[in-house]
């Protein structure tokens, strides 16, 4: 990868499919072909695994080698001629592919992977029409392998990416193949199950449906998913996640490669941390006083709130809401004639690193950063800390919350000090500690709901997406009902979009200048000029 | 000039195995010699100069191999002895090691002089437990009289021997595999390049020779080059050990000029095919090697002469079949070979030597059909040339040779319900399931 | 927690191997062959035993001793008879040996007697291929054998058994 962004690199002259092209030295013909745009098919390679080779299935024809070599580890060199559609190339490809699927049960139908199965794929363009294997087929263990993951070892092909993974990423290394030859497959050693922070990419990483993770096991084919590109919310790492889900329903998050954050993994913590959004305690409709009202009763009552606040109006926000969420914060904080702005965070837990270079923050909240750069970098310390105090001595008669945690774990102190507001709007993921008494509780949004921007731990800016269809379930986007109770206000002219609101960000806020919803790339961006107080020094949580 | 024996001479004597006897017939003279009056690229350039080429099955030119080690590097470099001796038929070097470990810790000491290696393995096969503890006991006596160690035969030179055990897997004679196992994993064959003289074991530069190779050094220091190249072929000289086995009336391990006539070793040295029969088929080099069917058979055994033929040397394990043998029966003891023995890396070897013992097993229990025949031809060709190591290569070519020069038999045997000898053996099981 | 622990003797041994070996996991194969001897075979505690000591993922370890055929597994017999089924061996005659002994110690190739005297199993070219038939017993290798051989050596470890001998 370094060699082909550094522009110091070399070029070397090659020939690909007729076509004398040119690549940075040092590439694999595999990864030169890529960025040429030629596809070659593979199995065992992957890019952030040392190369094993034993797939077989991305051979090609070379003009420096009578048998065909293989394309992820040969290197280009000047003068080499691949031929990656070559009668030599598609035969080398169709013996694989028959190979591959002689053994291989007919499972496709019931397998977890069918519909991105490599295997499954590949077997369209290079398998045999009809099997001349016309012997038993071999059976091989199905089994689990830890808590959240089982082998269906008749699937497997041997290829070892997942036995790499927890050698050279994880570093924990419960897999290894056992026996040899046909009868070689994965396991775990008999006594230690496969359970590290980062197992589930082995998951995602197996090219075939045989490492399943149970707790997607039959729970939706493949291509009827929802596809959304969205962020973990885990932590201030902020892996990029595709969340796949079905009628509404969120049913796995995968891992999006992102170089700048995750490479192509994710922690199983966040992976598997999306059922708090159908838990019991989910704030599903807006009360007042603890009587059920209508939305707009609830946006209509917050309004009169904020126009006659009767003194200081708090607001306490949390590293859930979005850049563009903060942005409407603040306007409706610089509106007031009397406002105190602070921020709570979760507790901090202690950073994982592994081999691989993968980290998991140790900060357990996903937008800190975000709202540090739009509300000011002491939000969440001294600025909290006023607030706070403000509200033990009961200064604060209005104040509003921002409790979006998926799992609230009340801080007292805080809890105590809220109580002590005279009325109190909480827009609320879940019913509890923070909304018990609150004169207003409006739903709030989980992050997977959320349309907008987070900035990670190293302050990159990155873009969050509602899993939900567009104009499914619009009760749920805070910003929307944010912007209504401005409107009705009279604090904005319109209800806008969420770009728009970044736009009007972006125009104002220095480290958000120049970048855009729409220009922002797929893995995201540095905020120009926003440079975070050390951890520690006084961001820290109150 | 008459042909003098190296290796075998002494094996009558039952002390041949020790330092004290070995010593006593001229032992350790040639280590001397190199260490003495050798500078190390001299050396390598007469080893090249003799035409040495290796006895494990590949025949690559001892000297040549060592000149691709790197002179100049700040990396360690690596001996390791192949002594795996796994390929069906080949039994040669467990003779060598039982019987004149100390030629090998010789010939080890010059090549590593020459290549300027301090630390060598020897790698054997775990079944070899008796080889093993002669070696120890050898290289024991070694360090003991100042042979091996920090001064080689007083020599400012130092060199570690160390003899590691293998555990049972004939992949791990296939010279990148013998590393991974050396190195403590699974015993897997490496992508090649890196060879093992750039990067091998632990990374560093490695050469990788078989014990017979290794033993020819004191030989090729104490007659030089010149005299070594004339015996047997110019191209591939030698003293050579041929392993005998199967139906002949005297089995066992011959030393005689590379270049022998296989009629001659058959007839004259082991005594004819057992039970007055007729020859029907050899396989000369180990069963990896094309069979040849008997008017195939006189032929010179050398590296040329054989790959003219259509086979190979091999390993010069040479396996007499006889004209009661049944072909089919004998291809699918092979065929179990190699299925057993796949490492499984290589998709086109884990499956295709499976495959290749069900369709054969097929046909031998009776369940055989004609387009079995191509189908056997055709999965050779689509394992050919496409795996990491050539083990899926050494599957396929006695599955090609038998079924072409033996088809007859095959069709025969598809016709007619299965292998006579299978009939023969278990009446029961023909036209049974198939996994008996 | 199981307290398998290497003798001092064999600690000694293992602690010379990783001084011949730049690389500490290449001492995993003989270090095998310790816990092999010392133990009596390579069980689920034997083999986590070598990996904690090297400080190696078990499931390293299990994925080598199930690569290779010839270390002595969990529920192997005193005496483990491997019969070589290789072909020099199958043209003189070895699936007749073999059957004979599977037929004279009750069990198929592959299996373990119930009193766990006895295993045998085919296994492949054992490098003896001009002594043929022949199996290896234990170390030893026994070699142009016939039928009545293989009846004399079964006796010979059953009286060895009762003096309370092995290997
Ligand atoms: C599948 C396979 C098995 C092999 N087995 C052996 C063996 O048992 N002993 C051996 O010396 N060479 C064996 N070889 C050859 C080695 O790879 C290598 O060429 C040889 O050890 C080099 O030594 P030499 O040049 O002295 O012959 C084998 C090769 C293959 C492909
Ligand atoms: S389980 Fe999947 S990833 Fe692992 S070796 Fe098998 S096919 Fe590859
Ligand atoms: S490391 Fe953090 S951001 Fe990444 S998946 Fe885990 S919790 Fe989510
Ligand atoms: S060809 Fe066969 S033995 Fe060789 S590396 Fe590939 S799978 Fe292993
Ligand atoms: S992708 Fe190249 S060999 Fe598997
Ligand atoms: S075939 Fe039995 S020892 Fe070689």
């Amino acid at each position: 990868m370094s060699e082909a962004t550094n522009p110091e690199t070399p070029l070397v002259n090659w020939v690909l499919n007729g076509q004398p092209v040119q690549s940075p030295a040092g590439m694999t013909i595999f990864e030169a072909a890529k960025a040429l745009e030629t596809t070659i098919p593979n199995f065992c390679y992957h890019p952030g695994l040392t190369i094993a080779g034993n797939c077989r299935i991305c051979m090609v024809e070379s003009n420096r080698s009578k048998k065909p070599v293989i394309s992820c580890s040969e290197r280009i060199a000047e003068g080499l001629e691949i031929q990656t559609e070559s009668p030599m190339a598609i035969e080398a490809r169709n013996a694989v592919m028959e190979f591959q699927l002689i053994n291989h049960p007919l499972d496709c139908p019931v397998c977890d992977k069918a519909g991105e199965c490599d295997l499954q794929d590949y077997s369209y363009d290079h398998g045999p029409d009809r099997s001349r294997f016309d012997e038993e087929k071999n059976i091989r263990h199905t089994k689990e392998l830890g808590p959240t993951i089982d082998i269906w070892g008749n699937r497997c092909i041997v290829c070892t990416r997942c036995v790499r993974f927890c050698d050279e990423i994880s570093g924990t290394g419960e897999l290894c193949v056992v026996e040899r030859g046909d009868r070689s497959v994965v396991d775990v050693f008999p006594t230690v199950p496969i359970d590290n922070p980062l197992a589930g990419n082995v998951v995602d990483i197996c090219p075939v449906g045989a490492l399943i993770s149970n707790d997607f096991k039959f729970e939706a084919r493949i291509w009827n998913m929802r596809k959304t590109d969205s962020v973990c919310a885990g932590c201030a790492r902020g892996c990029n996640v595709e969340v796949q889900s079905l009628d509404g329903f969120v049913k796995r998050l995968v891992p999006r490669e992102n170089m700048e954050v995750n490479k192509w993994w994710m922690c199983d913590e966040g992976r598997y941390d999306y059922r708090y959004l159908l838990a019991d305690e989910r704030v599903t409709a807006c009360t007042k006083d603890g009587e059920p009202v209508e939305d707009h009763d609830a946006h209509e009552t917050l309004a009169h709130w904020l126009q006659d606040p009767g003194g200081t109006l708090g607001i306490l926000v949390d590293p859930y809401i979005t850049c563009e969420e903060a942005f409407l914060v603040e306007q409706i904080a610089s509106h007031a004639n009397n406002a105190l702005v602070g921020g709570w965070k979760p507790a901090d837990g202690t950073a994982q690193s592994f081999p691989g270079q993968f980290t998991i923050s140790g900060e357990k909240a996903p937008n800190r950063l975000g709202v540090e750069a739009v509300l000011g970098k002491l939000v969440f310390g001294s600025q909290g800390h006023a607030l706070r105090t403000a509200l033990e001595k009961g200064q604060v008669s209005t104040l509003i919350v921002f409790a979006g945690f998926p799992h609230p774990d009340p801080d007292d102190a805080w809890v105590q000090a809220i109580r002590k507001a005279k009325r109190r709007a909480v827009f609320a993921l879940q019913a509890g500690a923070w909304t018990e008494g609150a004169g207003l509780v409006i739903p709030g949004a989980s992050p997977f709901e959320k349309d907008g921007t987070y900035a990670n731990e190293d302050g990159r800016l990155q873009r969050v997406r509602s899993f939900h269809a567009p104009g499914d379930v619009e009760w749920s986007h805070d910003l929307q009902r944010l912007q209504a109770v401005l409107r009705i206000a009279g604090l904005r002219p319109r209800s806008l979009s969420s770009s728009a609101v970044f736009r009007e960000l972006a125009d104002v806020k220095k480290p958000f200048h120049g970048l855009s919803h729409s220009t922002l790339p797929a893995t995201g961006a540095p905020l120009p000029g926003f440079i975070p107080l050390p951890v520690g020094v006084e961001g820290g949580s109150v | 000039m008459s042909f003098r024996k190296i290796f075998t001479p002494h094996l009558g004597d039952p002390n041949c195995h020790t330092l004290e006897f070995y010593e006593k017939t001229g032992g350790y003279e040639g280590a001397r010699k190199a260490l003495r009056d050798w500078e190390p690229d001299a050396l390598i350039d007469e080893v090249k100069a003799s035409s040495l080429r290796g006895r494990g099955g590949a025949g690559f030119p001892t000297g040549v191999k060592w000149g691709f080690v790197p002179k100049q590097t700040d990396k360690l470099k690596y001996l390791a002895v192949n002594a795996d001796e796994s390929e069906p038929g080949t039994f040669k070097d467990r003779v060598l090691m039982e019987r004149m470990p100390h030629q090998l810790i010789e010939g080890i000491i010059i090549s590593c002089w020459a290549v300027g290696i301090h630390s060598a393995y020897i790698y054997i096969r775990g079944e070899y437990v008796h080889a093993y503890q002669r070696l120890v006991a050898a290289c024991a006596e070694a360090y003991d009289k100042g042979i091996l160690g920090s001064k080689v035969l007083g020599h400012d030179f130092h060199l570690d021997i160390t003899v590691h055990r293998g555990a049972g897997a004939y992949i791990c004679g296939e010279e990148t595999g013998m590393l991974t196992s050396l190195e403590g994993e699974r015993g897997q064959p490496k992508l090649k390049p890196p060879f093992p003289a750039i990067e091998g074991l632990f990374g560093c530069p490695t050469v990788v020779n078989n014990v017979e190779t290794i033993s020819n050094l004191p030989y090729i220091m104490e007659i030089g080059a010149e005299g070594y190249k004339k015996i047997g072929p110019e191209s591939s000289p030698g003293p050579k050990l041929y392993c005998v086995s199967g139906h002949v009336e005297k089995p066992g391990t011959y030393e005689l000029p590379m270049g022998v006539n296989l009629l001659e070793l058959i007839n004259d040295h082991c005594g004819g095919v057992w039970k007055g029969r007729k020859l029907k088929a050899v396989i000369p080099g180990g069963s990896s090697a094309h069979v040849l069917s008997a008017d195939e058979c006189d032929v010179a055994m050398d590296i040329e002469s054989l790959a003219a033929a259509g086979s190979m040397l091999g390993s010069a394990g040479v396996i007499v079949m006889d004209d009661q043998t049944c072909m089919v029966n004998a291809l699918l003891n092979v065929m179990k070979f190699y299925h057993h023995e796949s490492c499984g890396q290589c998709t086109p070897c884990r499956e295709g030597t499976g495959w290749l013992e069900k369709i054969v097993h097929r046909i031998a229990y009776g369940h055989g059909k004609l387009e079995d025949l191509d189908r056997i031809d055709t999965v050779c060709d689509r394992m050919v040339g496409k795996t990491i190591c050539v083990l899926a290569d050494a599957a396929a070519f006695p599955a090609w040779s038998f079924t072409q020069k033996f088809r007859d038999e095959f069709i025969h045997c598809i016709e007619h319900g299965g292998s006579p000898e299978v009939k023969r053996r278990h009446p029961d099981r023909i036209g049974g399931g198939l996994h008996v | 927690m199981s307290d398998l622990k290497f003798s001092e003797k064999g600690m000694k041994k293992y602690e010379w191997l990783l001084t011949r070996y730049p690389d500490k996991q290449a001492v995993l194969l003989p270090a095998l062959r310790i816990a092999e001897a010392e133990f009596g075979e390579l069980g689920i505690p034997e083999m986590k035993y070598v990996a904690d000591l090297m400080g190696i993922s078990p499931a390293r370890v299990y994925g080598v001793v199930t690569f290779y055929t010839h270390f002595r597994r969990a529920g192997t017999g005193t005496f483990h008879i491997q019969v070589c089924s290789t072909l020099s061996c199958a043209l003189r005659g070895s699936q007749e040996l073999a059957d004979h002994i599977a037929k004279r110690l009750g069990i198929e190739m592959g299996e373990t007697t119930e009193d766990g005297m006895f295993s045998v199993s085919k296994v492949e070219c054992l490098g003896s291929c001009d002594t043929a038939p022949m199996f290896q017993l234990n170390d030893n290798y026994h070699e142009n054998l016939t039928l009545d051989d293989v009846d004399r050596i079964i006796e010979d470890c059953k009286k060895e058994s009762a003096r309370g001998g092995a290997r």
